[in-house]
């Protein structure tokens, strides 16, 4: 489906972007395209430098040097500011919006301040806060408060949406749903740019995927590019396979780990290696609890890539 | 936890510092306060002050303590006391200096009713010693007195203390919650995040500074409007706000809102809202002539007040409310629709959504 309104060329263009604190650099020199209608996933650890990024995409700071443009707005110009202000549309880290108004009133404060937008009660129900259009802001779950920031964001039936940490804090039903309406945005054509420290997250959402650690994008393109390049090889494990399996696939399979709890890991190299391990444990007839087929993720990307995993956002 | 953070200790400490000095210098006043009364001698003889009523004029003007105002003997004077606003005037009539003679003289104080008016009491008290001694002189130790007092009020209607008080009343609670409510509703929006928020909307910040004064001028309207209800129902209150008031209380309403969205720009956290609206309205609510009539002031304060705009509101609404003086009025009004323009101009100019 191609949307009138959509014109060729970047959403976002970004060259050498760099924003100093003192003389730390939050943001050291970054360089990336996201091209319209696809979700641009942010990925790495907090303090990264992510939140940063965004707020000097959508205007909220200044960068200290390089260039960026937003939808062909230049952002250090003050009236291309206000022409990407229209045009995109922000939930922020730390959303919050007025206690005492509910979610519909919300809505329509918002949406005054756009010439354009879209009809209030199709993003109630897009966002499904049906139930939930008169009460007050302050008397919704941490989830639904995300779903009317995500509905707010969308008010102006923006181009680009910046989505910075949607789904932190939220349990696993919420995110869950808010994964639902991320895609729900990118079949309606819009260009997404998500940030999140969850490696699963990026993986599943984005068409492409930027990793950011320490101010630096360390490695960046589709999710299975990223894994094939850096995530490493699928793995073949027979649990509580013990050392006679070990032995056995040793034999075939140039690869062969067994582990303190008796599993056995077995890297596959090539396509021949698991039809070949898998006849050679039946002929044998073989004892083992499972067998199963672990393909590399992006968690095995940022392992890979900076020798550290991502839990609850921080670095370990 | 509380020391850590700058502006909370900066707002916290300037409070109590403002609010010593100023009753320290309020109290500690060293010189005797002085009073402005206002003079006319209609007793001329060929366009020169009679002996006696000169001698009068001297002794007054011997205390010290009132400051005479001569006014031209042909002026009317109750359209000059309308006109120019004044509360405190001493006519000597013509004839004065012969019926001094016969111990029937009189002369016509015009005041403020003493009972609501501290200034116009102690002025009442100067000027009836000041006519004993005269007196006393006059007569050579005759115990007749020759002069006597004649009161008069200035003003027509019989109005009683809380008349007097209502206007001010009224100019403090547009101060203090145009200036308490524009700090607190900027500062907690700022630290909920919804500003940030907004800067990422065309939402521009004078937007913003008009949609906030706009906000405090209604509550400013609706305590307003209690006020005045409360002191009629209860209190018997009789002014009433004409015209001309109503627009010095929409002035009002609008310019300290205005003040507030300025000061709101020097508190980051919401912890220090509250001390910075103190610091600012206190010194104001006692030096804008509110509580003390001004001329018991030091001079140095008295000049302070002159840069307070709670001093042109409170003396707009009481000369419009009491005095029925539209010029003064008018001039206040003038006063604070500047003081309004300048500061939401400056709200504007040095709100800075963006962050560096």
């Amino acid at each position: 489906m191609v949307n009138a309104v959509m014109v060729r060329g970047a959403a976002i263009e970004v060259g050498s972007l760099v924003k100093k604190y003192g003389n730390l650099a939050a943001v050291d020199g970054i360089s990336f395209t996201v091209n319209r209608g696809e979700v641009f996933a942010f990925v790495g650890p907090n303090g990264a430098g992510k939140t940063t990024t965004v707020e000097i995409l959508v205007c909220l700071r200044r960068s200290t040097d390089g260039e960026a443009k937003v939808l062909g707005f230049d952002i250090s110009d003050k009236r291309g500011q206000l022409q990407i202000r229209k045009r995109v549309g922000v939930l922020p880290q730390d959303f919050n919006t007025f206690d005492l108004l509910t979610v519909r009133e919300n809505l329509s404060y918002y949406r005054k301040m756009y010439d354009k937008g879209t009809d209030i009660g199709r993003l109630i129900a897009l966002v499904g806060l049906k139930d939930k259009a008169n009460v007050l802001y302050k008397n919704l779950s941490g989830g639904l408060k995300k779903r009317l920031a995500i509905a707010i964001a969308l008010v102006n039936d923006p181009e680009v949406v910046f989505l910075d940490e949607p789904t932190t804090g939220l349990d696993p039903k919420a995110r869950r749903d808010m994964w639902d309406l991320i895609e729900g945005l990118k079949e309606q054509g819009k260009t997404v740019f998500l940030t999140t420290h969850y490696m699963d997250e990026a993986e599943i959402l984005a068409d492409t995927v930027a990793i950011i650690n320490s101010g630096k994008i360390i490695a960046m393109g589709t999710p299975s590019e990223l894994i094939s390049k850096h995530g490493g090889k699928t793995t073949l494990i027979v649990e509580e396979g013990g050392s006679s399996v070990h032995e056995l696939l040793s034999k075939i399979l140039p690869e062969v780990r067994l582990e303190n709890d008796g599993d056995v890991l077995a890297v596959l190299k090539k396509k021949s290696d698991l039809p070949e391990a898998i006849l050679a444990l039946s002929k044998k007839k073989e004892e083992f609890a499972e067998l199963i087929v672990r393909r590399p993720t992006m968690e095995d990307v940022f392992l890979n890539l900076t020798g550290r995993k991502i839990v609850e956002g921080e670095l370990h | 936890m509380w020391f850590r953070s700058k502006h909370t200790i900066f707002w916290t400490l300037a409070f109590p510092i403002l609010l010593m000095l100023l009753f320290g210098a309020i109290f500690s006043v060293s010189q005797n306060p002085s009073f402005n009364l206002h003079v006319q001698n209609r007793d001329l003889a060929n366009g020169e002050p009679t002996q006696l009523s000169k001698s009068l004029y001297d002794t007054m003007n011997g205390t010290g303590i009132l400051n005479l105002q001569l006014v031209d003997s042909e002026e009317n004077t109750t359209q000059y006391i309308e006109e120019n606003g004044i509360q405190r005037m001493l006519i000597i009539p013509q004839g004065f200096h012969n019926s001094c003679l016969t111990n029937n003289a009189s002369i016509i104080l015009k005041l403020v009713p003493p009972e609501v008016d501290t200034a116009s009491a102690t002025v009442k008290r100067v000027v009836e010693q000041m006519v004993e001694i005269f007196n006393i002189a006059v007569t050579e130790q005759n115990p007749l007195k020759a002069v006597t007092i004649e009161d008069q009020s200035i003003i027509s209607e019989s109005y009683s203390f809380i008349d007097f008080f209502v206007p001010g009343l009224i100019g403090m609670t547009l101060m203090t919650s145009g200036i308490f409510g524009a700090i607190g509703w900027n500062t907690r929006n700022r630290e909920l995040g919804i500003l940030k928020k907004l800067a990422t909307t065309p939402l521009s910040k004078l937007e913003w500074i008009i949609g906030v004064v706009l906000y405090e001028f209604v509550m400013g309207a609706i305590s307003t409007v209690i006020i005045l209800g409360i002191g009629v129902l209860v209190f018997n209150l009789k002014v009433m706000p004409n015209i001309y008031s109503l627009i010095l209380i929409i002035s009002g309403a609008v310019a300290f809102p205005g003040i507030g969205m300025v000061i709101a720009h020097f508190v980051k956290e919401s912890d220090s809202a509250d001390a910075a609206g103190n610091a600012i309205t206190f010194p104001m609510m006692f030096l804008s002539g509110t509580f003390f009539p001004l001329e018991f002031m030091p001079d140095f304060l008295q000049q302070i007040a002159k840069f307070l705009p709670l001093t042109y509101l409170s003396n707009g609404l009481r000369d419009s409310m009491v005095y029925g003086n539209v010029q003064s009025a008018l001039f206040n009004t003038a006063v604070m629709l500047g003081v309004a323009a300048f500061f939401i101009a400056l709200g504007a100019l040095i709100t800075n959504w963006r962050e560096e």
